[in-house]
């Protein structure tokens, strides 16, 4: 199983730290996930266990750990991956959740008025994904389980159509 | 003397004052017989912010009936060819899709075009130099809204669609500039951004009063009892 992790344009160096450290790894393997790829966006992490290879680090050890900083799209990465743990970027999450995949979000709490923990919280409420945060992290994956999610709905387009058509009296 | 100054210039400003109370948004608008009987095509435009805002307004328009809002106009800022280039993947799109059943009355003019305005403020500019920055953003806005229609006969749209950031605010300011000198100006519809929960960003706030319709969707927005309505996300 795949697990992706990505932190969109943004820096967030403890979470791309937190989610290359042994205590998430260990998890992420304990519960059958094998690959495990890093999106760091312009976050600085500990470069020393990995090796540069074109545009992506690969762990040496295990060349299953991989990060990269930017692609132009992550449709595929989201639509490959078994779970996601991201930022709390509304692209990111509409995104995901859009796919029906499990999603960790972890809001970036050195950001000052973050209103994207508004989004992230206001989700959790309703059940579509988990929150957490850095140092949860490794607990969070642990105690993931898809009963506990409930599935996002579908986009309804009709709504704003409905509207702009009354507004223009078309309707 | 300076009395009647003073009375020329108070009645010229209680001139101006009337003609933007009567400009103002109103809750109920005449509905023009002729338009009702008579099904017509309605040119749109769309500001498209950036990241998150363009991906919000081409999930909006992407529901739309394009032959009944047609020609489209996609403005985003300077330098953001990415939403330039996912305003065109729609457009191709939404051209594959009707393809496969054909659209009656196809004419000649292109169904879209792509408009680029400055921005009103760069991210981390520092605020003293805005002013500027804002004033060029609004030249451009003003020379697409009011100078170029004077020429071409063709308003620059029919309805505006507009969500966030700062530059859109500079697209409204020039939409009240036709208003109040009665030229044709466009509806506009302002949906706050689905990561909007608790707290409106600072252009919902600022073009609250002055927009047609101000759509959130997250219903705690309007527990503040201000203007706007929720039916639930829109994206």
């Amino acid at each position: 199983m795949y697990a992706f992790v990505t932190v969109g344009s943004t820096r967030f160096d403890q979470l791309v730290q937190k989610a290359l450290s042994d205590a998430v790894i260990d998890v992420l393997r304990a519960k059958g996930y094998s690959k495990i790829v890093v999106q760091c966006g312009n976050s600085e992490f500990d470069t020393k266990h990995f090796e540069c290879k074109g545009e992506t680090w690969v762990r040496r050890d295990d060349e299953d750990i991989q990060v990269w900083r930017f692609k132009p799209s992550l449709q595929k990465e989201y639509e490959q991956a078994d779970l996601v743990i991201s930022h709390a970027g509304s692209g990111t999450i509409i995104d995901v959740l859009r796919l029906r995949k499990p999603l960790i979000v972890i809001p970036n709490e050195t950001l000052l008025d973050n209103h994207q923990e508004e989004l992230a919280s206001a989700l959790a409420q309703l059940r579509y994904l988990k929150r957490s945060n850095v140092s949860e992290l490794p607990k969070a994956i642990k105690s993931l389980q898809s009963s506990d999610l409930v599935p996002f709905p579908v986009f309804n387009g009709s709504r704003f159509r409905e509207m702009l058509d009354e507004e223009m009296e078309y309707a | 003397m300076v009395y009647t100054i003073f009375l020329i210039l108070s009645l010229a400003l209680l001139c101006v004052l009337l003609r933007f109370v009567y400009i103002m948004p109103r809750a109920r608008k005449p509905i023009s017989a002729e338009r009702r009987s008579t099904p017509k095509t309605f040119s749109l435009a769309v500001f498209l912010g950036s990241g998150g805002h363009t991906s919000e307004a081409l999930t909006l328009l992407s529901a739309l009936d394009f032959t009944r809002y047609s020609p489209r106009s996609y403005v985003y800022s300077q330098g953001d060819i990415l939403s330039a280039k996912k305003a065109v993947g729609l457009e191709l799109l939404k051209t594959a899709e009707s393809s496969t059943h054909p659209v009656h009355g196809a004419d000649s003019n292109p169904p879209y075009s792509l408009v680029c305005i400055p921005r009103a403020r760069r991210v981390h500019q520092p605020l003293i130099t805005t002013p500027v920055t804002a004033a060029h953003s609004l030249a451009f806005s003003l020379y697409y809204f009011a100078l170029a229609p004077a020429f071409t006969g063709k308003p620059f749209a029919d309805v505006l669609i507009l969500n966030g950031p700062g530059t859109c605010c500079m697209l409204c300011l020039a939409v009240y500039f036709n208003k109040f000198f009665g030229l044709p100006a466009p509806r506009m519809i302002y949906v706050e951004s689905f990561a909007r929960v608790k707290r409106l960003s600072l252009s919902g706030k600022l073009l609250r009063p002055f927009v047609d319709r101000f759509i959130v969707q997250w219903p705690d927005l309007l527990n503040d009892g201000g203007r706007g309505e929720c039916r639930g996300w829109l994206v």
